[in-house]
Parts: C-alpha cells; structure tokens; sequence
C-alpha cells in the first residue's frame, strides 16, 4: 500500500514537472516555423574562446565582436565588464562595452523566432541564461551559434565546450529565467534581420555618443535604406557629417529630414547651424526662424541658436 | 620655502585655470547651436510611449472600469497628452509589467493600479513617483 502511494506520488510528481513546465516559444517554433526560417543553420566560423572562472561575460562577447570582425580578447574586455564582488558582469555593460569597441549593440525582442532568424541572417546571439532556478539562481553568458529545428535542438559556444547541443526546451528553460535577454553586436552598416526602428536607432544614437562618427554614419545610412523616412536617422546622419566636417554632406541630410518632417525643431535648427558655418547668414535666420517658431521642448536651443546666427550675421556685416 | 611655495601654487592654478578655459571654448562653441541625434530619439520614443498608454486607455476593460469609478475617459486622455517624455517612458515601462487582462486578483490588480493612476493625476493620492498631479 504504501509502496502503491509512494509511486502514485512519483507519478503525480512528474506528471506535475511535465503539465507545470511549459516552453511556449519553442513549441511555438516547432509547431509552426515561420515561413523565412530555414530547418537548421550553423555559424561555424564563429570563433571559440573557453571561459576562465566566472569570466562567461568577457567570454561570450569577445567571440560576437571577433564574428563582427572586431579582433578583441575576453582579457581585454575583463577590466571593462568583469564585477569581482557579484562574480560575473551585468547586462547593461555587455551592451556598453560593445559600443566602446566601435559596434552597435542591439538587445533583440524577448522572442526565439527572433533569435532563431538572426542566427539564419548570419549573426551570433549573445543569451543570459539562468542555468539552475529562480530561487538558485546560476547565471551564465553563452553564445547561439546555431539551431536544428527537426532535432529540437540549439547550438552553442559555452564556458568550456566549444560546441555545447541543447535540446531546444532545456535551453529554453534556461533561457526564459532571464526574459528571454538576448542581445547581437553588429559591425559598422548592418542592420539585425529583425531590427525593430525605433529600438534600432536608439542603439545607433547610442554608439554615436561615444565612437567615432564614420562608424555611426553608415550605420544610420543602412538604417535609411531600410525605413527611408526615419526622422532620428536623418538628424543622425547630418550630425555625423558636420562632426566630420563635411557641411554639404550635412547640409543635404537636414534639408531632406525638414522636408519630411516640417515640425522638426532639431532639423531646422541643425540646418540653421550648417548654413552659418557656410557664412549663409540669410538662409540660415530664415531656417532658424522656422526652428523657433515650431515651440516644444526645444525650443530654447531654436532660440540661442537663431540669436547666435544673428550675431554673427551682424558681425560679418561690420566687417564687410 | 612656505612663501616660495605658495607662489609656485598660485602661479600653477592660474595657469591651470586659463588653459581650462582655453580648452573648454573651442568644445563648447562646437556643439553649440546642434541638437545632438539622442535627443531627437528619446523625443520620438516618448511620442510611441505616449500612444501606447492611450492605446491601453481606450481599451473597453479600462474603460468600462474607468467609468465605474466615475473617471471620464477624457480627463485621462487629456493629461496623457500633457507627460513630460520621461514620465510617459515610465508609464510605459510599468504597464508592460501588467497582466494582460484577465479575471479575480489580476483584475483586481489591475483595477487599483488603473485607479491609483488616475488619482494620482487627479492630484487625490501620490503612489506613484512618476506622476504629477494636474492641480
């Protein structure tokens, strides 16, 4: 009797592990893939660098930029990322230290469709994975090198495997203990296959914060290619072609971007400045005016920048 | 020594100030007059920020829990439209927390938090840090 209970009990018990435990992107995938998807795809090339103690995060990033053709090492990265007192390295800097070695860095939608589509388009998935539970938390780093969706399965380049094969629920448990977190780091002028624009353009304002301004330039101009009216990648472009100095360049991208948005503060206004540092004092109050005029949150920039011209212009009329 | 000394001082801040000065003019009169690219992005994500609260709003469950508690759609909707960029961004980020509609605990959840919000707007409560009262 007893032993009858014993095993209805490890019965129930796994009846309960199988109804409780759900995977529902993966039986999403394999149930009905996405028509784009190819069955499998593998990034060998990807290159392999086994992780010191703790040192997941150096890791895994050092192999998507060296894939991005950014020759860097996990030594390199440590000091930029490695928190010795938690042991491991935090999300928000993996994407930071991406961008300061001259990539954008891109944190994908929390979804394995997405994922599965960047590793067909060509591009490592950097995943944070909780490889033990909620309660337990192990945290981990690897990177998805690949997939095979009638085995079920993802490939990856893991702490000391160079090529670790999961069935794809268990990686899918580990995965989602993160929210799905998930991020690519991409070279100068790509674009992920599934970038979403406004997110994307973020990503590149936020490299070009920091990196120089060619890297972010191509970037923005690939992004045109894709969503031709963006207003953010247009600025984008005038800003780094006046950084560079190139004021016809920047000239052109403001003009299309007030063009296509004609209640832009920040488009009439960049004009303005680009025409004055033209010494085109006439056209350049005329756009500043038009920045004024619109209001917002800008509008104080608008202002001393209209005020700035007008001074200028004045001055040069002195000289004259 | 000591005199020596504090000369040696007061010459080197003087020049560490005039060459501060001398680097910090040509940097300022760079950027000055450009509105940087981050700018006009976080501008454009407010504006989606800003439809997605709206959107939520408009939802007949809201709605219908909007009007039980004698809240006018419109008082809402006018004040979504009056969120700084940051506060819309906040909003946002907390309703994708929620639960997506459902019954019980969660539609009670979801009930209070709707209500909190728009009595904090009101300017009758102050529960969330983010919002700022229209009185």
């Amino acid at each position: 009797m007893a032993i009858r209970n014993a095993r209805l009990s490890v019965g129930v018990f796994i009846l309960c592990l199988t109804a409780c435990a759900n995977t529902p992107q993966t039986r999403l995938v394999l149930g009905s893939p996405a028509a784009t998807l190819p069955r499998h795809a593998e990034l060998t090339e990807v290159p392999f660098f086994a992780q010191e103690a703790f040192q997941c995060g150096p890791a895994s990033l050092a192999m998507t930029l060296n894939a991005a053709a950014i020759a860097v090492t996990p030594e390199t990265l440590k000091p930029e990322l490695y928190l010795p007192d938690r042991h491991g390295s935090l999300q928000v800097e993996m994407l930071a230290a991406t961008r300061r070695h001259g990539a954008t860095a891109y944190q994908l939608a929390p979804e394995l469709n997405d994922m599965l589509h960047e590793i067909a388009a060509g591009t490592p998935v950097v995943v944070l994975q909780n490889l033990a539970f909620g309660w337990y938390p192990v945290w981990h780093y690897a990177v998805v090198i690949g997939y095979d969706l009638d085995r079920a399965e993802i490939i990856l380049r893991s702490g000391l495997e160079r090529r670790q094969i999961l069935p794809m629920t268990t990686f899918e448990y580990t995965w989602a203990r993160s929210n799905y977190w998930a991020m690519v780091a991409l070279p100068p002028g790509k674009i992920p296959a599934t970038a979403e624009e406004a997110s994307f353009i973020a990503a590149v304002s936020a490299l070009e914060r920091i990196s120089d301004p060619e890297r972010a330039q191509s970037t923005y101009l690939a992004a045109l290619d894709r969503w031709p009216k963006n207003l953010s990648a247009q600025i984008g472009v005038g800003n780094t072609a006046y950084r560079l100095h190139d004021l016809v360049r920047a000239e052109t991208a403001f003009r299309q971007a007030a063009q296509d948005h004609p209640d832009s503060v920040a488009a009439f206004n960049n004009l303005a400045q680009t025409l004055a540092d033209q010494s085109r004092y006439e056209a350049a109050v005329e756009a500043a005016r038009r920045a004024v005029s619109l209001g917002g949150p800008l509008s104080q920039t608008a202002q001393e920048t209209l005020a700035d011209i007008e001074r200028r212009m004045k001055h040069s009329l002195n000289k004259e | 020594m000591t005199q020596q000394y504090s000369r040696f001082m007061r010459w080197t801040s003087r020049m560490l100030m005039a060459s501060m000065l001398a680097m910090s003019l040509p940097l300022q009169s760079a950027s000055a007059g450009i509105v940087e690219t981050d700018q006009v992005v976080s501008h454009e994500l407010a504006g989606q920020d800003r439809a997605r609260i709206s959107a939520f709003l408009e939802r007949e469950d809201v709605l219908a829990r909007l009007q039980q508690q004698g809240v006018s759609a419109g008082e809402a909707q006018a004040r979504v439209s009056a969120l700084t960029d940051e506060e819309a961004h906040n909003i946002a980020g907390k309703l994708d927390q929620l639960p997506a509609g459902g019954e019980s605990i969660l539609g009670i959840l979801l009930t209070i938090f709707i209500i909190l919000l728009i009595t904090d707007i009101l300017g009758l409560t102050k529960v969330f840090s983010f919002t700022r009262s229209v009185r």
